[in-house]
């Protein structure tokens, strides 16, 4: 396992900036994931990081030695693809074997290998398969074990898990997870799917427009986001946010008035120094931040109700159309159409500033 | 149970089929039935198989070394097509895979030479052979039909299949750009290499213009060329004829029913 450390790195197709300085260390060992929406950048810093794209400015160190300009078959690396990749003309050994035989490796040393990861990935009988004779998960199996048996420092994952259906997905996300912990090595993971993100990474990379929004592990990510667009991507169903303005401030406390909740006035404690008065805040609230024992109060209409079993998500709209997404344990008793009083913690919900920025 | 207009609708679209498949099929069955018969049973109009097969094959024999232009027109459509696909296959990976300002252009300028007709190239080509001295050559055969402008496009448009993927995974597990070309894309792009090489060997086996300019010696005639010359003798023997060409089909007929599957699926997209 190797650490990955990118300084000011810059990507330029023609006039386009896509990646605009990206500045991040990735210790040895710790599971990175890239999020962000489509066109973020993600998949192109991880190709940078690969060697698949030219670094137009800035510097990558793995192991700490510059790979800028390294073969990406000499930089240490596996990638793991979207599509899986599989050459479809070999079997499943000879999908695996394929690096080591053109690196010149012994032929004991290869079988050694190749039968080392299929037995960590449970693929032993499906050897002398083709792809096309595999099912999904059992691609992506090879896949992942095609880059085992390089041993490289850094795996490198670019949404692996997009092309497989739901069940399947939370199956290969454990063993992926099983797979860091037993290896150990270091990895480097794209993906736009939130909950994988949560799940498997160490440290999350909040990307937009080809800037980092915020690192963290994935909990201070969604206990602590630093902005709106952090806020906004981390958690399922998003948070929601509400346009107030600050109607006055006292030592801890800070007096929110909502306008699309009948000019509403909620007390947000906040920690640092408190926004000016009269300006224009965004009040953040989780949708299972609504309690019945919250101090926030908003006057809502029942739109939609979706019934998960355990819990409901409850779509609903203030008398001014502003929409809300709340998370009860209690959506047996509602129904659409209904009027209640939704009451969130104040103490949970977050403030905003008008860029978007938190104000702590 | 079908109403009636459905019925007379399917009815017209059989008998038109039918009449398609009459005409595609007559002249080969002709043929067929004209090489086992006598030059006047076939100026006869006879359309039943006859008894002289044997007889006309020998009687071609005497006039050519029936091996000898085998060989020469296999040699050539073996040959051709083998560096046909290669360049073109290189030239269409090229295209559709490297990135550059200026590719467009060369392959529009490249489609454009399409449209010249071959008769406006004939003379400048000729010059051209002459000048590097190749005429009478198989070489002068062969060379001009190797960098195939419509087979760069077909590989193109079959590249455009091809994932990306597969070649990023190529380069991160070490592989050199011509390793990739050779040992990942070629076997991926089976089909579409079986695809063109039954157009690319039908095509030169079947040439005939161009051999007939620039093979004078008749130990390098090809098939087409005997072919020709038995038709152009002042009493043509049709039944000869007929053996001469039927000889001639057999290859390209075995070429594509041994490849048909592979052709089928090139014309559809190979990358599945």
């Amino acid at each position: 396992m190797a650490d990955v450390k990118l300084t000011d790195i810059r990507k330029s197709f023609g006039p386009v900036d896509v990646i605009k300085g990206v500045d991040l260390d990735i210790t040895a060992g710790e599971f990175v994931v890239f999020v962000g929406p489509s066109g973020c950048g993600k998949s192109t810093l991880l190709r940078m990081i690969a060697g698949l794209e030219d670094i137009t400015s800035g510097e990558l160190r793995i192991g700490g030695e510059v790979m800028n300009d390294i073969d990406p078959s000499k930089r240490g690396i596996a990638m793991v693809f979207q599509s899986y990749a599989l050459y479809p003309h070999m079997t499943v050994r000879e999908n695996m074997s394929f690096a080591l035989k053109y690196a010149k490796v012994p032929k004991d040393e290869i079988d050694r290998q190749v039968n080392s990861a299929s037995k960590i990935l449970g693929l032993e009988s499906l050897m002398e398969r083709k792809p096309k004779a595999l099912s999904g998960g059992q691609r992506q199996r090879v896949a992942i074990g095609r880059s085992i048996v390089r041993q490289p420092k850094v795996f490198l994952f670019d949404e692996p898990l997009s092309n497989l259906d739901a069940e399947l997905r939370v199956h290969m996300r454990i063993e992926i997870a099983r797979l860091h912990r037993e290896l150990g090595t270091t990895i480097v993971y794209v993906t736009h799917d939130q909950v994988e993100a949560m799940t498997l990474a160490d440290k999350i990379v909040v990307l937009r427009a080809g800037i980092i929004e915020q690192v963290g592990a994935p909990l201070e990510l969604y206990d602590n986001p630093a902005n709106t667009f952090v806020a906004g991507f981390i958690g399922s169903p998003r948070m929601n946010f509400f346009d107030g303005r600050v109607k006055a401030c006292d030592g801890s406390r800070c007096h929110v008035e909502l306008p699309a909740f009948d000019n509403a006035v909620v007390a947000i404690p906040l920690k640092g120094s408190m926004p000016a008065v009269g300006s224009d805040v965004s009040l953040g609230v989780r949708p299972e931040h609504f309690h019945d024992d919250g101090e926030g109060l908003l006057s809502l209409t029942i739109d939609m109700l979706e019934h998960l079993g355990g819990e409901t998500f409850a779509y609903a709209r203030s008398a001014t159309g502003a929409m809300v997404v709340i998370e009860t344990k209690h959506g047996r008793d509602l129904q659409s159409g209904q009027q209640f009083d939704a009451r969130f913690r104040t103490d949970a919900a977050l403030l905003f500033d008008k860029a978007g920025k938190r104000i702590y | 149970m079908k109403n009636l207009p459905e019925t007379i609708r399917m009815a017209c679209t059989y008998v038109f089929l039918v009449l398609m498949a009459f005409l595609s099929l007559f002249p080969f069955v002709w043929m067929m039935i004209g090489a086992t018969n006598t030059n006047t049973d076939v100026t006869k109009g006879k359309i039943s198989f006859g008894s002289a097969f044997f007889d006309n094959f020998a009687k071609l024999s005497e006039l050519f070394d029936v091996g000898q232009i085998f060989l020469n027109s296999a040699k050539i459509a073996i040959v051709g097509s083998f560096f046909t696909l290669l360049i073109s296959s290189m030239a269409g990976y090229g295209f559709e895979i490297f990135r550059s300002a200026l590719r467009e252009r060369v392959y529009q300028a490249l489609l454009l030479s399409m449209m010249v007709p071959f008769a406006a190239l004939m003379i400048p080509l000729f010059t051209l052979l002459a000048t590097a001295d190749v005429l009478d050559t198989h070489m002068a055969v062969i060379l001009p039909a190797v960098a195939s402008a419509y087979i760069i496009f077909y590989f193109r448009q079959s590249t455009k299949a091809f994932p990306s993927e597969l070649r990023d995974a190529a380069r991160v597990d070490g592989l050199k750009e011509w390793q990739i070309f050779l040992f990942v894309y070629v076997p991926v792009m089976r089909s579409t290499y079986a695809a063109a090489f039954i157009i690319v060997f039908m095509t030169a086996w079947n040439n005939f213009l161009w051999p007939l300019i620039v093979l004078q010696s008749n130990e390098l005639k090809t098939i087409t060329l005997a072919i020709s010359s038995l038709g152009s003798s002042y009493s043509p023997d049709f039944g000869v004829i007929m053996v001469a060409t039927v000889l001639a089909t057999l290859p390209t007929l075995l070429v594509f029913f041994a490849m048909q599957r592979q052709f089928v699926q090139g014309m559809l997209g190979s990358v599945k």
